[in-house]
């Protein structure tokens, strides 16, 4: 297959996109040539996208016959040494955890798009709900950590689906960037950056120079540094080929372990002992905030509109916005809520699942409030309705 | 910041999320302002009330719109059918310099909300499309030159342009007429509101 590289990067400069479509053009640039998926409202324009894209960059897109073909195919594409990703939306991530858990237990880099719309079950198709997380989190049987990005627009839906790879070539985790039916819509302008540019950012997937292969495949403990290292992700059918593509844990050594409790541990431990560089965040006029909003994705600009209008009225009021949602920033969402006077979440769900992760390290005493909505997103109303009841 | 809010709603397949999708590249691409674009999706854009919304930041500093949604009051409607009429209230709309309302009494027979909004603007814009043009498809442009017209928000060289990206270009010539018809239509009616705000 030919390697047209000149079309992986779109014209420098300004292009109108909708969501789907950046994130799609986002994991073109950051080297994709392998896309496996079952269409699913609302992420089907990912698919179509790519459909059309990757033959030119000399990928392939395959519709695969269902959701488990989908993700196996996924899996043994990058196996093989071709950066791959999925993408679907409930319902299709729910069938697709089976092999999720295995690629996390041979520690396979993906990226898995999750075009959130509102469940439970089938649900209704075409309105934006982030229900996922919970699932997202759990994606499998087993324990082990995952990677969950929440872009909040077009521009980010291209920029963070590039981190997304980064991350699965650097951790070698399920990494899952978190859309919804409303973003995956949405037609804004994305800056797209010099080929240079993007191409300085992109983790490559190579077989590294013989000197450098290390016999150790898996992740492990460096007892003397005390820290994971997490080898570069094996490509079969090269001299970097393991003979260890077995089901089998593996141990804190990288070599095939017969003790569970090690590997659970190199599983967890490899993501939380690199949460600093994983948790991406931003603040947002929390300097002198009494108030702080902790949001991700859409809720976080209704959030900004909200803040606007509360700080045209004297009220004190910023939020802390997750662009990693998972992991969670437990050290710094402590900072940031240690002297609020109220904490409120607008979450697009109605459980709360952030929710629950900032009521584990806010204060007791300090006030939760929970702004849930289901199916549509919030109007700056409903944020604006709990700022002024805390502010009096 | 200085947010624009523009909703267009009617029957799916008349061309409402053209329409609105024409507004934010002549705004975005070719203005450099801010702006987004959301849609009726999937079986919500069928039927009479299919929408599309477009919000602009016309402070050129503003990199991005927070709340991607239109909020009402609108600067801006574009109301093309019975159904998505009945939605209209004539606190729908901004008062001051914005507030256009520009409806197609060739679809809608009645709109009582209209008449009680000062600057609303009908064209009977299918019929005209089909009359001048041939084609119905042609009342997309000849409302995109209303819009450019009446609202003001990106120059005649940017709608021009952004024509030429939506069209085929062996009828570029036939829409630009369109486009014209549409402008002529809107600046009638703002010489007139201007007169009538001079009495």
């Amino acid at each position: 297959m030919n390697n047209q590289n000149g079309k992986r990067f779109l014209k420098p400069g300004r292009h109108l996109m909708m969501g789907n479509e950046a994130m799609a053009e986002g994991a073109i640039s950051a080297g994709l040539r392998f896309f496996g998926g079952y269409p699913i409202t609302p992420s089907t324009e990912v698919i179509e996208h790519l459909a059309k894209r990757l033959p030119q960059v000399g990928g392939v897109c395959m519709q695969m016959e269902d959701e488990l073909a989908s993700i196996n195919s996924v899996m043994g594409a990058s196996l093989v040494g071709a950066k791959a990703m999925t993408a679907t939306s409930g319902p299709g991530l729910s069938l697709m955890v089976e092999t999720i858990s295995m690629a996390a237990n041979l520690e396979i880099p993906f990226v898995f798009c999750d075009v959130q719309r509102c469940g439970p079950g089938t649900g209704s198709v075409t309105d934006p709900h982030h229900n996922d997380l919970g699932l997202v989190r759990f994606s499998g049987n087993g324990e082990f950590e995952v990677i969950a990005l929440a872009p909040m627009n077009c521009q980010e839906l291209f920029d963070l689906t590039i981190t997304a790879f980064n991350y699965a070539e650097t951790y070698r985790c399920p990494v899952f960037i978190l859309s919804d039916a409303y973003l995956g819509h949405l037609h804004e302008v994305v800056d797209i950056p010099p080929k240079e540019e993007i191409l300085n950012k992109v983790i490559k997937r190579e077989v590294p120079p013989s000197e450098e292969i290390s016999p150790r495949v898996f992740s492990y403990l460096d007892k003397v540094k005390n820290e994971y290292v997490i080898p570069k992700p094996p490509i079969m059918g090269t001299e970097y080929v393991p003979g260890m593509f077995l089901h089998t844990p593996h141990g804190p050594e990288g070599i095939l372990s017969p003790d569970p409790f090690r590997f659970v541990q190199t599983m967890v431990d490899k993501i939380k002992t690199n949460k600093d560089k994983i948790c991406l965040t931003e603040n947002y006029k929390l300097d002198d905030a009494e108030i702080v909003i902790i949001a991700y994705g859409l809720p976080v600009r209704v959030s900004y509109r909200a803040i606007e209008i509360a700080r045209e009225e004297g009220i004190k009021v910023g939020a802390f916005r997750l662009i990693t949602v998972w992991p969670f920033p437990d050290e710094q969402v402590k900072e940031v809520v240690k002297n609020a006077k109220a904490v409120i979440v607008p979450e697009l769900n109605y459980t709360g699942i952030i929710a629950e992760q900032v009521e584990r390290v806010t204060p007791l005493g300090t006030p939760i409030i929970k702004v849930p909505q289901v199916a549509v997103f919030h109007h700056p109303d409903d944020i604006l309705k709990a700022i002024r009841e805390v502010a009096q | 910041m200085a947010r624009y809010e523009i909703r267009v709603a009617g029957f799916g397949g008349q061309g409402v999320i053209t329409l609105s999708k024409m507004i934010v590249m002549a705004s975005a691409l070719y203005e450099n302002l801010a702006a987004t674009q959301t849609e009726a999706y999937s079986a919500a854009a069928r039927g009479g009330r299919c929408w599309a919304e477009v919000v602009v930041d016309l402070d050129k500093e503003m990199k991005l719109i927070d709340y991607p949604k239109a909020l009402e009051p609108y600067d801006f409607l574009i109301i093309l059918s019975e159904e998505s009429a009945k939605d209209v209230k004539p606190s729908s709309l901004k008062k001051g310099d914005s507030g256009f309302l520009i409806w197609d009494p060739s679809t809608i027979q009645k709109f009582r909300a209209a008449k009680r909004i000062s600057k609303a603007l009908s064209i009977p814009v299918q019929k005209l499309a089909l009359e001048k043009f041939g084609n119905t498809v042609y009342g997309n442009t000849i409302l995109f030159g209303a819009f450019t017209a009446l609202s003001g928000i990106f120059s005649e060289e940017s709608a021009l342009k952004t024509i030429q990206e939506f069209v085929p270009s062996a009828t570029l010539d036939k829409n630009i007429e369109a486009f014209e018809l549409g402008k002529l239509e809107a600046q009638d009616f703002l010489k007139k509101l201007k007169e009538e705000g001079g009495n």
